[in-house]
């Protein structure tokens, strides 16, 4: 078990899915990474060295990433909704925010726009 | 208001006063089975069969699958002994009189070969009883010059190149396996192998890390995993040979290396180690090519040259793509392939391309293109050469001057390293000699139930385009009977 930023991964986990489990690292932003510390794309987390293990650690918590960009994104919608924009006041009604047709078909806009967004 | 009385008949009632509720609840109504249209809430798309086989027994172990389509099978115990058929051997290979013959490889031979991973799969050695060859114009051609390399102290240098199904990974195997005899020291860096593949030397599968001690850029970068095993095919393969060898530089490395350690020990410090395997790679090369000690020559061989000349998968750290050149061990084979470094000992440099598995890499195919049809001799044949024109030869056509397509990228070090004197072999089909020697072996060995007479090989030969050595073989052995 090895343990990135604090969540313990399996050693047969592949190392860019597990940079990949964290909000805010996606497909090309973990293949950044890996290419700064020379992981290759199908390095296993077991395989790689403690140093860059550590550095990964240390790179990961130098980024927006987890509860601070779910904070900042928030953040985005709430300063909206203060200033009493259009997009702010579509959020808080959980509605279509670019002019999207509202008749049917809203059902991602339901589940994700609102002022507390989880991520 | 209604009032009950006592009835005439005492097991009757005129009327009842039940609530309604004690009373039996109504029977769903059954779907009727007439109707059209699925009912509510049922799944009608029924993909999956009820009653499928499922297999009992576990799923293949990891790798187990891989080992087995990677598997080199090179005997078919149902095939027919050819009788009378003869070994390759130091003196035999480059004898005129085994033209157009098939000619068995002896038993410790393909220990070594299948050590170095010269053979592929889908190269039909499974179909024979044992392994041979077809010594063919080009395989007699190496075996002299091979002999010249000794007399001389040279390197030879060749790109052999060719259509599908040409012979280009055999002709490979031939030399490999005529050095083998020679007593020469084999590296290989084949194609497809059971544990590493070539194109794992560049296709970011394996690790890498920059080297610490480069200081030019753009940068080195050394893969250790890769380095290790090739490490161990080079003490597997020629265990014989470098076990005479000591050591006779000394080397500053992380491990002390006693005086009088052979060379055999050597390779395998780096295989159990892969952070050291680098520099023990570097200084058995060191040893190899010593001109101190007495050395045997070297053959260094590539399969698939075209992975190797353009930019790799692995990334810099500025998420660059890292070219192959960069990479120690392609960097190591392509300066000896262009002459940048030289094998003192003499030696040979040989790559093939490969034409089944073809990367995209513009520039080598440009660089032979250029090579193999220069501009100026792209001109009408002389009257001369049409005349003697052999029935395995082609009819000179006239070809478009190779140029460069303007809207295309080319990779000036990939353009640099096919220097004019390094020599570059298109591999044609069999002569019909040749042919004939291959399909007498294949109905000997009882895989072709026909007679092998003129007209036979002839439409044989023709089907195979010209005498295309793997379309012979599909033609007659592999394909549909006839």
């Amino acid at each position: 078990m090895v343990f990135i930023l604090g969540v313990n991964f399996p050693e047969q986990r592949l190392v860019k899915r597990a940079l990949e489990s964290f909000y805010g690292v996606g497909p090309s932003i973990s293949l950044r990474l890996m290419a700064k510390f020379h992981i290759h794309p199908t390095a296993r987390v077991g395989e790689i060295a403690t140093k860059q293990v550590t550095d990964l650690t240390a790179e990961l918590s130098s980024m927006t990433i987890e509860n601070d960009l779910r904070r900042r994104l928030r953040d985005n919608i709430k300063r909206l909704r203060d200033m009493g924009t259009y997009r702010g006041r579509r959020h808080a009604m959980g509605l279509p925010v670019r002019g999207q047709s509202t008749q049917t078909q809203i059902s991602t806009a339901r589940k994700l726009n609102k002022i507390e967004r989880k991520g | 208001m209604l009032r009950c009385s006592p009835s005439i008949h005492p097991g009757s009632r005129l009327f009842s006063t039940t609530p309604a509720f004690l009373a039996n609840p109504i029977k769903a109504k059954r779907p009727d089975p007439n109707s059209s249209g699925p009912q509510k809430g049922v799944k009608s798309l029924k993909i999956k069969k009820k009653n499928t086989l499922r297999s009992a027994g576990r799923p293949p172990a990891p790798g187990e699958r891989k080992a087995l389509r990677k598997r080199i099978v090179l005997s078919n115990t149902n095939a027919l002994e050819v009788k009378g058929m003869q070994d390759l051997s130091n003196d035999n290979m480059a004898d005129k009189q085994i033209q157009g013959t098939v000619v068995g490889l002896p038993g410790p031979l393909v220990d070594q070969l299948r050590a170095a991973e010269a053979f592929r799969t889908g190269q039909g050695w499974g179909l024979f009883r044992r392994p041979g060859v077809l010594m063919r114009e080009n395989s007699l051609e190496i075996a002299r010059d091979l002999q010249d390399v000794v007399s001389g102290k040279k390197t030879l240098r060749r790109i052999y190149t060719g259509e599908r199904g040409s012979g280009k990974s055999v002709v490979l195997l031939q030399a490999i396996a005529m050095a083998f005899l020679k007593d020469w020291v084999v590296v290989t860096i084949p194609e497809a192998s059971q544990n590493r593949i070539a194109q794992d030397l560049t296709n970011a599968h394996t690790e890498y890390a920059p080297l610490s001690s480069s200081t030019t850029t753009p940068s080195q970068y050394v893969q250790r995993a890769y380095t290790a095993s090739l490490l161990s095919r080079i003490s597997k393969a020629n265990s014989a040979v470098l076990s005479d060898l000591k050591v006779s530089l000394s080397h500053k490395l992380r491990i002390p290396i006693q005086p009088g350690t052979s060379l055999s020990h050597l390779a395998d410090l780096g295989v159990r180690d892969p952070d050291i395997a680098w520099p023990i790679f570097q200084a058995l090369w060191g040893e190899l090519t010593s001109t101190k000690a007495a050395r045997p020559p070297i053959m260094l061989t590539l399969d698939g040259l075209g992975h190797i000349m353009r930019d790799s998968q692995y990334r810099d750290p500025a998420f660059k793509p890292i070219h192959a050149h960069d990479l120690t061990i392609a960097r190591h084979f392509v300066d000896h392939l262009s002459g940048v470094r030289s094998l003192p000992n003499g030696g040979a440099v040989l790559a093939a391309t490969s034409a089944s598995n073809v990367p995209f890499a513009p520039s080598l195919a440009l660089a032979i293109d250029q090579r193999l049809h220069p501009t100026t001799s792209a001109s009408s044949p002389s009257p001369s050469s049409s005349s003697s024109l052999s029935s395995s030869q082609q009819m000179p056509v006239w070809r478009k001057p190779v140029q460069r397509n303007p809207f295309m990228t080319y990779d000036e070090r990939v353009l640099q390293s096919i220097t004019p004197d390094l020599e570059i072999v298109e591999l044609q089909g069999l002569t019909r000699e040749e042919a004939r020697g291959l399909m007498e072996y294949y109905a000997a060995s009882g895989m072709l139930r026909h007679r092998v007479d003129e007209s036979f090989v002839t439409e044989k030969w023709t089907i195979a385009g010209g005498g295309i050595v793997g379309e012979i073989e599909k033609a007659s052995v592999m394909g549909p009977r006839v």
